[in-house]
């Protein structure tokens, strides 16, 4: 595969607080994200030619409006050559990235527009998710009718996973633990109070041995990216974040044909992208791992390398994945403390990385911070993204 | 708990047109997995065109009904709203002993006494009129 290390740059992060915003609409939401990302770039908004929204789950009518250019008519962008939605779940973020960079590289487009919004929070109710979560990405010939959705998918992952590592339910609790405390100190996270692993451990029981504060809750929100050439890049922002590698790798679509649950493709995800990038794993000063259920944080920060298999649960027990650890994680909150967004739960992970490499992480900011690494997956875990970002190019 | 009255059916296989014959044994109490000819590999679930080799050259044998729970997970809340009915329920990923993976039930179970990689095997669970359900229960 080429080497692109650089070639492309994100130089522009929006973002909303994520909550409930029954008052407002999801639109609201796209909008006030572009516009920050448009103006975060330091460019007109005439320059943008390329807009990518990905899709909303909350309703079918207004995902269709994005894919037909509504974004580009509110917004009134004059120059836009192609709106065209990339969607693959939880991964659309990385995979519109790909798509975003190749545009770039070969000069199909100058400034892209990344835009994702959704209102799972207050546009669909409690069991509404739940349904919708029972066939969203599920088989239905093969699943659907066994009554599978995300909790019983997520449990099945750490029942083998536990089994096989002998990881504890206060390892796996200490994850919800390490996320919150960034989320106190993110402005823009839902859940913000202190929390303990004696509280994760008693509280509702979902789907054994997946308990309720180990799973996400659905929420509005809504985030957006802008992504230019390398070489452009640094005329237009102090601090780009270079796209420096990507890697993935589709393993499944319906869950029960994954091979390994308790590896899925991140280690072939990670080995490709930490190539691209010229990089290795000791070298990342931050990472923003896809954490819908604990039990994904822990299988890819050990696959894509940052620790050795069965030992992400102590080093989230030991602090060194919270704020003034060794090895800072998920540092918005995550899906479990920040709020899961839909498809926009891998989409705060990236913006969150371009922050922390652009150093405007506030409170968050991890000192020196030259290298990210961001891991997104779609569906049940379909297909593990991992991408590397950086202040420098290697 | 919700009334019975009202909530929804149970959701039925939508079932792809290569897969019938899968839910027409089943419905006679037969477990078949799908085999390729050319490259003999059994498949599951099963497949327009062979996923190793892309044959089509694709029929059906008969399946052990032996095989191990690979994960399991007893539903306790938050279920989808036709399953609420039935919790506590166990989903599973079965390793059947042809090398295939199936999503099942196990049933007939005391579920503090599952296991990962406990022996189980296949019972048939009538859904309605169309469908039955492979599902499994521990060997005893």
């Amino acid at each position: 595969m080429a080497n692109n290390r650089g070639k492309s740059a994100i130089i522009g992060i929006g973002e909303v607080p994520t909550g409930r915003h029954s008052d407002q609409g999801a639109i609201s939401f796209a909008l006030e994200s572009a516009l920050m990302a448009i103006s975060d770039a330091g460019i007109d908004k005439s320059e943008i030619d390329f807009v990518i929204p990905t899709g909303s789950l909350f309703s079918s009518q207004f995902s269709n409006e994005l894919a037909t250019c509504r974004l580009v008519e509110e917004l009134g962008l004059k120059n836009v050559t192609s709106n065209c939605e990339v969607f693959s779940g939880g991964s659309s973020s990385t995979n519109a990235l790909r798509v975003a960079s190749a545009l770039i590289e070969t000069g199909r487009a100058r400034s892209i527009l990344f835009v994702h919004t959704d209102k799972l929070g207050t546009g669909v109710s409690a069991q509404g998710g739940i349904d919708l979560f029972s066939t969203a990405g599920i088989s239905m010939e093969w699943e659907v009718p066994y009554g599978q959705h995300y909790s019983t998918v997520a449990a099945l992952a750490t029942q083998r996973y536990q089994y096989e590592t002998g990881t504890t339910d206060e390892q796996l609790s200490a994850v919800c633990v390490s996320n919150r405390k960034w989320a106190e100190l993110n402005p823009n996270a839902f859940f913000r109070t202190p929390l303990t692993i004696e509280e994760v451990m008693n509280s509702k029981m979902l789907s054994t041995p997946l308990r309720a504060k180990q799973s996400n809750m659905l929420f509005d929100g809504g985030a957006a990216y802008v992504v230019t050439s390398g070489a452009r890049a640094r005329d237009l922002v102090e601090r780009p974040a270079y796209v420096l590698g990507e890697g993935g790798l589709v393993t499944h679509f319906a869950y029960h044909q994954e091979p390994d649950l308790t590896r899925f493709g991140w280690a072939q995800a990670g080995r490709q992208a930490f190539e691209e990038a010229g990089i290795t794993p000791g070298d990342i000063d931050v990472a923003e791992i896809y954490d819908s259920y604990p039990i994904y944080q822990l299988i890819a920060f050990e696959e894509i390398g940052l620790c050795a298999r069965g030992e992400a649960g102590a080093l989230h027990m030991s602090g060194a994945t919270a704020p003034g650890g060794t090895m800072p994680t998920t540092t918005d909150g995550g899906m479990l403390s920040k709020g899961h967004i839909g498809a926009g739960g891998s989409v705060s992970l990236l913006v969150e990385a371009v922050r922390q490499v652009m150093g405007k992480a506030g409170e968050r900011q991890v000192p020196d911070c030259r290298f990210a690494v961001e891991t997104a997956v779609g569906g049940t875990y379909m297909d593990a993204q991992v991408t590397v970002l950086g202040a420098e190019i290697p | 708990m919700t009334p019975n009255d009202v909530r929804p059916a149970k959701p039925v296989p939508v079932v792809a047109p290569w897969a019938r014959p899968f839910w027409d044994a089943a419905r006679e109490g037969r477990l078949i997995l799908q085999h390729c000819e050319d490259c003999d590999r059994v498949i599951h679930y099963p497949r327009m065109v062979c996923p190793h080799c892309s044959s089509t050259k694709l029929d059906w044998r008969a399946a052990s009904g032996r095989g191990t729970i690979y994960s399991f997970t007893v539903v306790q809340s938050n279920a989808p709203s036709a399953f609420a009915g039935d919790v506590p329920y166990v989903v599973a990923v079965i390793r059947l002993a042809e090398g295939v993976q199936m999503l099942s039930n196990i049933v007939e179970c005391d579920h503090d006494e599952l296991f990962c990689d406990q022996e189980v095997e296949v019972v048939f669970e009538h859904l309605d009129e169309e469908f039955t359900l492979p599902k499994f229960r521990p060997v005893r």
